[in-house]
């Protein structure tokens, strides 16, 4: 497999964000932080949502399981952040393979339905069980991220970590999207029968794709800690669940690119649509609707619009009826 | 030698029987046909055969090993292949893509020569020139090439074909004949085709299994079955003349 790509998107993802960390203002950095976390979340869920077809409503829980992993470890237990991060995704993805076993025997709809479930048992478990979560006070005085004397503090070096994060975690995506691994999954969201009938395991599969979209997520949830160094239950609800869908299919799913610039775009949109007021939130729904309606590969297909504009691109949903 | 068998095979759907006491003989090499009007359990068959069914009471043996509750994927593995009667393909993945996806079960080859195992098989079923093309875009008849093409990458050693020629014109009818012959002659390779074109059946099998209402109500060649009266009567019809055998 060329390395070219996964390289390639490494590099444009340094120096995009080197260029922007340059010429941006302290507030917009803090956007621009704050949508590369959601970015690394967002490729996660594409490993379960874009690759491998499974719906998942309740993608948040595994960022508040990585971010409230390594506040309760960095506070309670006194350890350092650079040994808690590890440990919260390690839990992370051990929780993942848990639950994933009982859960993705589910299938569409039903999958949906108990991801937003898990979603909601994890904002009722953080919000009440105080004596470890703080509750809905949350958990405050998280210790900043410190490389020797060289500290993670402030929105342009915290940029540096996010950005050094992001590239790293688009590369493996890119790398694991063209093996054998990654058509794997790309075949069981295909066809999951027919899958089973070249020899794949699809149950091994899908608790491998949900299991990664989980590391993605607790590395992500892990640098929202770092970053606002306070944790509480509101910032993991199954609202955030829909955004980071939202992300997803605006950018377009199964593609990295689309991850990462749907991450963007939502993040900065309201920031953006805050001279309308109130009435931003219409706008955002029809903008969001447009989008879906006359882009529905995503704004990585415009992309492919603008390359070949008399070819019609019109990807085959999922479970859709064939031509005959 | 026997490849594959199925003993007794039982399997109801609540109140019915969909397979009765059905046995089936696969020797090695050999293309047996299992013909039948709709309903009467052929693709049951194949299901309990590939594990996409468990049957009530009965067993399957691949190769004499017992596999009637193995897992679907572990059957594939262990040298079974099928394609399916409306055509299941990866869409929004490329005819490589596809082959390819079939091919990773050989073993653990790298990119490069699983690029190379895949093209093999595409350049024998004809698809070359669509390698790269997104299966969901194709013909529905080259998608049911890249199907077939897919399932010959795991390297079978018995192939269930449910009809393969539905939905297919002639030309493409005779092409698919020809290259089950070659494939037979090549990789001696035993085949159990389920399929309603009767001239595909009557050129290609060696043995006929007839279904109706999920019982076995005849088994011979394509000779004894054309002048079989319960098959006559059930399936192809009193008058029924077949020219090409």
């Amino acid at each position: 497999m060329a390395i070219r790509f996964p390289l390639s998107i490494a590099a444009a993802i340094l120096v995009i964000g080197s260029l922007l960390a340059l010429v941006l203002p302290e507030y917009y950095l803090r956007l621009l932080n704050l949508s590369a976390i959601s970015a690394v979340a967002v490729i996660g869920l594409n490993f379960a949502f874009g690759y491998a077809g499974l719906i998942s409503l309740g993608h948040a829980a595994f960022v508040g399981m990585g971010a409230y992993g390594l506040a309760i470890l960095t506070t309670t237990c006194g350890w350092s952040p650079w040994l808690a991060a590890p440990a919260a995704i390690v839990a992370s993805a051990v929780l993942a393979a848990l639950i994933g076993f009982p859960l993705l025997r589910l299938r569409g709809h039903y999958l949906a339905l108990a991801t937003l479930g898990l979603n909601v048992s994890f904002y009722i478990v953080t919000s009440n069980w105080i004596s470890l979560t703080g509750g809905t006070n949350g958990i405050a005085r998280i210790p900043e991220l410190a490389l020797g004397s060289f500290a993670f503090s402030g929105e342009h070096r915290f940029l540096w970590l996010v950005l050094v994060v992001l590239a790293t975690v688009a590369a493996v995506a890119a790398i694991l999207h063209a093996s054998r691994h990654g058509r794997e999954m790309m075949a069981v969201r295909d066809d999951e029968i027919a899958s089973e009938m070249i020899g794949i395991d699809t149950t091994r599969v899908k608790i491998t794709a949900f299991v990664l979209s989980a590391i993605c997520a607790a590395i992500a949830g892990c640098l929202f800690a770092l970053h606002v160094r306070f944790v509480a239950p509101e910032d993991f609800t199954y609202a955030h669940s829909i955004t980071y869908l939202a992300m997803l299919i605006v950018g377009g799913e199964g593609t990295i690119i689309g991850a990462i610039l749907g991450a963007i775009l939502l993040t900065f949109l309201p920031e953006w649509l805050r001279f309308l007021g109130t009435a931003y939130l219409f706008f955002f729904g029809l903008l969001m609707l447009c989008i879906l309606v006359f882009l529905p590969t995503g704004l990585v297909g415009l992309g492919e619009r603008l390359r070949r504009p008399r070819k019609r691109v019109s990807p085959v949903p999922v479970g859709a009826p064939e031509a005959t | 030698m026997t490849v594959l068998e199925a003993r007794g095979i039982h399997k109801r759907y609540g109140g019915l029987a969909a397979l009765a006491d059905v046995d089936l003989t696969v020797a090695k090499g050999q293309l047996v046909a299992v013909i039948g009007p709709n309903g009467a359990g052929k693709s049951t068959l194949l299901n309990v055969l590939t594990g996409l069914a468990i049957p009530d009471e009965g067993r399957v043996l691949l190769d004499g090993r017992a596999i009637t509750r193995m897992a679907t994927n572990r059957r594939i593995r262990a040298g079974l292949g099928r394609t399916f009667q409306h055509g299941r393909v990866f869409a929004r993945l490329s005819v490589l893509e596809n082959v390819m996806t079939g091919a990773a079960i050989c073993g653990d080859l790298s990119e490069a020569r699983l690029r190379d195992v895949s093209m093999e098989v595409i350049s024998q079923m004809g698809l070359t020139d669509e390698a790269n093309e997104a299966v969901g875009s194709l013909s529905y008849g080259r998608r049911r090439m890249v199907e077939l093409a897919r399932a010959l990458a795991c390297r079978p050693n018995v192939l269930l074909l449910d009809e393969p020629a539905a939905g297919l014109n002639s030309a493409e009818v005779d092409q698919l004949v020809d290259r089950l012959t070659r494939l037979r002659a090549t990789h001696g390779l035993a085949i159990v085709l389920i399929e309603h074109n009767m001239g595909m059946v009557m050129r290609l099998a060696e043995r006929i299994f007839v279904l109706n209402f999920g019982c076995k109500i005849a088994e011979g060649t394509p000779a004894e079955i054309q002048a079989h009266p319960a098959v006559l009567s059930a399936y192809l019809g009193e008058g029924y003349v077949h020219a090409d055998v």
